[in-house]
């Protein structure tokens, strides 16, 4: 048998081998028989001597491209069985992908903060800067700098909590804006969210502690356009396109003129339904032009300057917003209530 | 305030429906709650005369009747009323008619007898004796005057009208009559409001200082005090119209005479007063503070002992009257009345307030004094009442009044410029408009270029700051949908939260994100509640600020501390069957001790967490609690620390820059029981002032390590009073400056370690910036970290 006819056997036998290996180890003892020191292949180049020297330069060039064949067979046969082995691995790691996994528990702001750091960022997007102040407050900053002097017809709507004669519990968040008016100077443009308290029996509408957000802009030739404008820009921004405000004539004894304001009821897009009783409106908040008069207690000189504000229950808000039906919930701290807020 | 429309159709025309009355009274700012058009409920019911009357058959109380209603013939109505007769005339609800509460009249039969209607009672009709006074006290109502057969009886019974409720302005008291309405409505509707002409038609004797003295002491209390007399009273029943008016209003008709003062009450918005002049001893008035100790018996039958500085309206020995709140019931008027005399005065709000509430007594007449009646007009208020008097021929009006006015206010003249009138609105309002608008609201008005001079009505007491007050007025009647929405102008600001605001934020969002629940609570408790919490006698959070008028005890004082709040909660959700909860609550607390520059109590910032259920315990929400100090940068030591409603051997406080920042463990069981917790449960307290304070911001950051680092593990037995801790603390600062880091990584407890020790593995990662650490140096950090585990805790690798 020559040459030739030894290696397509030798190959032949690799072929029908290969396709019979299925594993790492086996594919190795297939390189080491036919490759290795010892092996069929290396065996035929030992065996060159005995061939006449001019035959030996074919006969080893035969060997030499038999070798790189065999070795890419080998190769080929490797990686396909490198990818059998992993498929098989990946197929006894599958897992049952749809059990139930332990939930990691959902926290969440209440949901008056929500409300609050949603109104907050609309206004501070404005030049708005936010600022708090004592929740108790002394009487002359929550109602006498507020043109609500003692025994005021006015201080009967507030039904306010006292410490003393002097001390109450404050029942707006204006207190900040005098406090601000008194220790700044125009421009003024700031937001007062924070805690009031009222004397009101706790009902499904009523608490006797909420929250409120009061706005306030002093600088030269402010208007009621420039109220109703910055209330046009924060309806579209909390409750979306197409909401609009409507302003009624109010009376507060710190503003002049006084405003109600409703926005188009966010149910129905003013076409009248349950929620806004048919009217298309929903009363939110009030406002107006800062009265002169508490501009001048406040140190501000109402010849020179004007200014507005505005006030807004935080608790209504997210009641409207969340459909929440009593009050009481908010206060209460059920986690089945509040975990609903994302 | 409700009022009957045809009232104020008495005045000005109402040339549209109610709703767009309504609607438009609201657009130039007089509130309305709603309307109500009286009888709308009753349909089909006419008047008919009785022409026959027998007894029923089959029945003891039923009787046949046949009515006719100018019909072509007369029904047969079954009726069981005692009253019926033939003759009468009636209203009869005919078959299809409605009556009140939906019920609805059909034809048919009663004990076999063909009933084709119903005969109707006051009752029935939604019709009180006060408004068609009817002689039968029980049994259907029989009209007193002749009508047309067939003829709707609504219109007889006054119950045709539509009456509209009023939300008045705190600051628009004289909107609380029937002519301030009316003038709102004018303005409103563009049309005219006419004034009734008064005219008093004195018919009585010599004059009204023959009769009775008055005399104010106390002027402040009572700026001014009209008197008139009237003799010879003919105290009856009140027309059909006024009684109509008064219903309409919600108000009772009781005779002519309290009529006509409640009358012009409404009308005018002067509350009156009516005494029976003999019941008035020494036929004297006196307007003087009460003395402490004198009391009066009040119309409704009730004792009050007055306080000394009430005012009251005295005769010549005692209190006749609370001063605008309530007459006595010595001098009421009653059908002996003889001789009356009217009161109609102006009293201080302020101390109408102090006395109605101090002697609870709440009326029409106080409340309108507390928000201010007119000082300017309560002689035509008198006068309209005397006018009525002899209208009614209720009594002869004696000559003569008694005005004491001593310091007449004068003609209220305010200025503004057309210009900044218009400016403040934001809208384009012309001067001619404003004049036009000023005018149609009863202002005088003089223009000269710019400038308006305004003579202020005297019926308006709210024109105080001037310009402003104009505007107001301008706008509200030019309109407020006027208002374009314009956008900030001027210097631009910068705006943004405070680094206090910030800080909450950061920290909610943290906690929310771990899995928390924000709660609020009340920001004032019940002392027990805190009291329960055993702290010591001398525990500053006993120390709370006592709110003057709480809505009850259990909420009589502001917090001093969150604690008690967050373990009432934690018990709401282990009783509501929740299984875990995570939650946590920012809020104020209140120290009335310590007081600041103002004298306000402090005010601080805490935080509390409160979690329960199979994961959480003291070690979970530890771990929780040193987040929040690494996420602020606060660098921080745990020890050992405990408070009477915390677990002893369970509870610690963190400690940084000396200061403790955090106070947290397991809820002792004793205070467990005392606010119902079912459950363990662990909470841990901050400040979040405090906490601002220490916050550290970021900085730059370090260079990434270059040489390779080398770990080691170490295993230790040690006592279980060991506290791990302070070892790893040690051991830390005895690695030197090649430690990089160091941590307990296992604790494990075995019989074969001995009676109570615990064997803990560490770890420790060495690494120099500048250079790769040799084999020696990690060995002689490791040495010097087990020397002192040993030396100083007994620390021993395990042998």
């Amino acid at each position: 048998m020559g040459m030739r006819e030894t290696i397509d056997q030798l190959r032949e036998t690799l072929e029908q081998e290969l396709n019979k290996t299925d594993s790492k180890q086996a594919l190795e003892n297939l390189r080491v028989r036919i490759l290795g020191k010892k092996g069929e292949l290396t065996a035929l180049l030992r065996g060159m001597g005995t061939l006449p020297p001019e035959e030996r330069p074919a006969a080893g060039q035969l060997i030499n491209t038999a070798r790189e064949k065999f070795t890419a067979m080998l190769e080929a046969r490797q990686d396909a069985v490198r990818m059998m082995e992993r498929a098989a691995a990946l197929q006894a790691e599958t897992i049952d992908v749809t059990e139930p996994v332990p939930p990691l528990p959902l926290g969440s702001a209440h949901p008056v903060n929500l409300v609050m750091n949603e109104m907050i960022d609309c206004f501070t997007g404005m030049g708005f800067e936010v600022v708090e102040g004592p929740e108790v407050e002394l009487d002359h900053f929550n109602f006498e700098l507020m043109n609500i002097p003692k025994n005021h017809p006015a201080r009967d709507a507030q039904d306010t909590f006292y410490v003393d004669d002097n001390i109450v519990l404050r029942t707006h968040t204006s207190p900040i804006q005098a406090r601000t008016m008194l220790s700044r100077k125009p421009p003024i443009r700031v937001v007062c969210p924070g805690r009031v308290f009222r004397a009101d029996e706790a009902d499904a509408t009523h608490s006797p502690v909420f929250h409120q957000m009061e706005g306030l802009v002093v600088d030269k030739d402010v208007t009621m356009a420039d109220l109703r404008g910055t209330l046009n820009a924060f309806a579209e921004r909390i409750y979306g396109k197409g909401i609009t405000t409507r302003f009624r004539p109010s009376f507060f004894p710190f503003t002049e003129p006084s405003t109600e304001v409703d926005l188009t009821c966010a149910a129905c897009h003013g076409k009248g339904c349950r929620v806004c009783k048919g009217t298309g409106w929903i009363e939110v908040l009030g406002g107006g032009m800062v009265n002169p008069h508490v501009l001048e207690m406040c140190g501000i000189d109402p010849t020179v300057y004007s200014g507005f504000a505005f006030g807004i229950g935080l608790e209504r808000i997210a009641m409207q917003r969340y459909g929440i039906p009593d009050l009481r919930l908010l206060y209460e701290g059920d986690v089945r209530f509040l975990g609903q807020f994302r | 305030m409700k009022v009957p429309m045809k009232w104020i159709r008495a005045y000005t025309d109402i040339p549209v429906d109610a709703e767009t009355y309504m609607n438009k009274m609201i657009m130039i700012g007089d509130g309305v709650e709603g309307y109500e058009a009286l009888g709308a409920e009753v349909e089909g019911v006419v008047v008919g005369r009785v022409l026959t009357c027998v007894d029923h058959p089959n029945s003891d109380h039923l009787h046949i009747t046949t009515v006719d209603v100018g019909g072509e013939a007369p029904l047969q109505i079954v009726c069981g009323a005692p009253n019926v007769a033939a003759g009468q005339l009636v209203p009869v609800a005919l078959a299809g008619a409605k009556l009140p509460g939906g019920v609805k009249i059909k034809k048919g039969k009663m004990r076999g007898e063909v009933s084709e209607g119903m005969i109707c009672s006051g009752e029935e009709l939604g019709c009180p004796p006060e408004l068609y006074p009817n002689i039968w006290e029980k049994g259907i109502l029989v009209f007193n005057e002749d009508h047309p057969l067939g003829a709707d009886v609504k219109p007889i019974l006054g119950l045709d009208d539509t009456v509209m409720d009023f939300e008045v302005l705190a600051n628009r008291p004289d909107c609380l009559s029937v002519w301030g309405v009316a003038r709102e409505t004018a303005v409103a509707l563009g049309t005219a409001f006419k004034k009734p002409e008064i005219k008093v038609v004195e018919t009585g004797k010599g004059d009204i200082r023959d009769y009775v003295k008055v005399e104010v002491r106390d002027t402040d209390l009572c700026p001014r005090y009209v008197a008139r007399v009237i003799d010879n009273v003919r105290v009856g029943p009140s027309p059909k119209w006024l009684r109509e008016y008064l219903f309409g209003a919600g108000m009772r008709s009781i005779n002519n005479v309290v009529d006509i003062t409640n009358f012009v009450m409404l009308e005018t918005g002067h509350p009156m007063h009516a005494f029976d002049l003999d019941m008035v001893e020494g036929h004297q008035i006196i307007v003087r503070r009460a003395k402490e100790g004198e009391f009066i018996t009040t119309l409704d039958g009730k004792q009050h002992v007055m306080q000394a500085g009430q005012l009251a309206i005295c005769d010549a020995v005692k209190p006749s009257c609370v001063a605008g709140i309530m007459g006595g019931e010595e001098s009421e008027i009653t059908e002996k009345t003889h001789t009356v005399m009217f009161e109609c005065a102006v009293f201080d709000y302020a101390a109408t307030r102090l006395t109605s509430r101090a002697l609870g007594i709440r009326t029409e007449s106080s409340g309108r004094f507390e928000k201010g009646v007119n000082i300017r007009t309560p002689l035509e208020a008198m006068q309209r009442a005397c006018q009525l008097i002899h209208e009614l021929d209720a009594g002869d009006v004696v000559p003569g009044v008694i005005d004491l006015y001593p310091n007449p206010v004068p003609e209220q003249v305010v200025t503004g410029s057309c210009r900044r009138i218009a400016q403040r609105t934001g809208v384009d309002i012309p001067p001619e408009e404003i004049v036009r608008i000023l005018e149609s609201l009863h202002f005088g008005v003089k223009r000269d270029g710019d400038l308006l001079t305004c003579t202020v009505p005297e019926f308006r007491q709210d024109i105080t700051v001037g310009e402003a007050d104009l505007s107001e007025e301008a706008l509200r009647v030019y309109g407020y949908d006027h208002i374009p929405g314009t956008l900030l102008r001027g210097e631009t600001t910068p705006g943004g939260i405070s680094e206090r605001m910030r800080l909450k934020n950061d920290v909610t969002a943290l906690l929310t994100g771990l899995g928390f629940c924000e709660i609020m609570n009340y920001s004032f408790v019940s002392p027990k509640s805190v009291e329960k919490l055993g702290l010591s006698a001398d525990d500053p959070r006993l120390n709370m600020l006592p709110i003057r008028n709480p809505l009850g005890e259990d909420t009589s004082v502001m917090r001093s501390t969150l604690v008690p709040d967050m373990l009432s909660t934690l018990a709401l959700n282990m009783n509501h069957g929740n299984e875990r909860a995570g939650l946590f609550e920012i809020a104020s607390v209140f120290d009335p001790v310590h007081r600041t520059a103002e004298n306000l109590p402090e005010e601080t910032r805490k935080m509390t967490l409160g979690v329960y259920g199979k994961t959480a315990d003291f070690y979970s929400l530890r771990a929780v609690a040193e987040r929040i100090l690494n996420a602020l940068g606060i660098a921080f030591d745990v020890e050992k620390y405990t408070e009477p409603y915390l677990h002893p051997g369970r509870s610690a406080r963190l400690v940084a820059e000396g200061e403790t920042v955090c106070v947290l463990g397991e809820v002792n069981p004793a205070t467990r029981d005392a606010f119902e917790l079912s459950a363990r449960a662990c909470i841990a307290e901050f400040d979040l002032d405090q906490l601002l304070r220490l916050r550290r911001p970021m900085g730059t950051v370090k260079p990434m390590p270059r040489y390779p680092a080398v770990t080691r593990d170490l295993s230790l037995v040690m006592a279980e009073s060991a506290q791990v801790g302070p070892l790893l603390k040690d051991m830390a600062a005895a690695g030197g400056s090649i430690l990089e880091h160091a941590d307990m990584f296992d604790v494990y407890r075995n019989p074969v370690l001995g009676l109570n020790r615990k064997s803990v593995a560490f770890s420790f990662v060495f690494r120099a910036p500048d250079r790769t650490l040799t084999e020696a140096e990690v060995s002689k950090a490791m040495e010097k970290i087990q020397r002192v585990a040993a030396e100083k805790y007994e620390a021993v690798i395990r042998a």
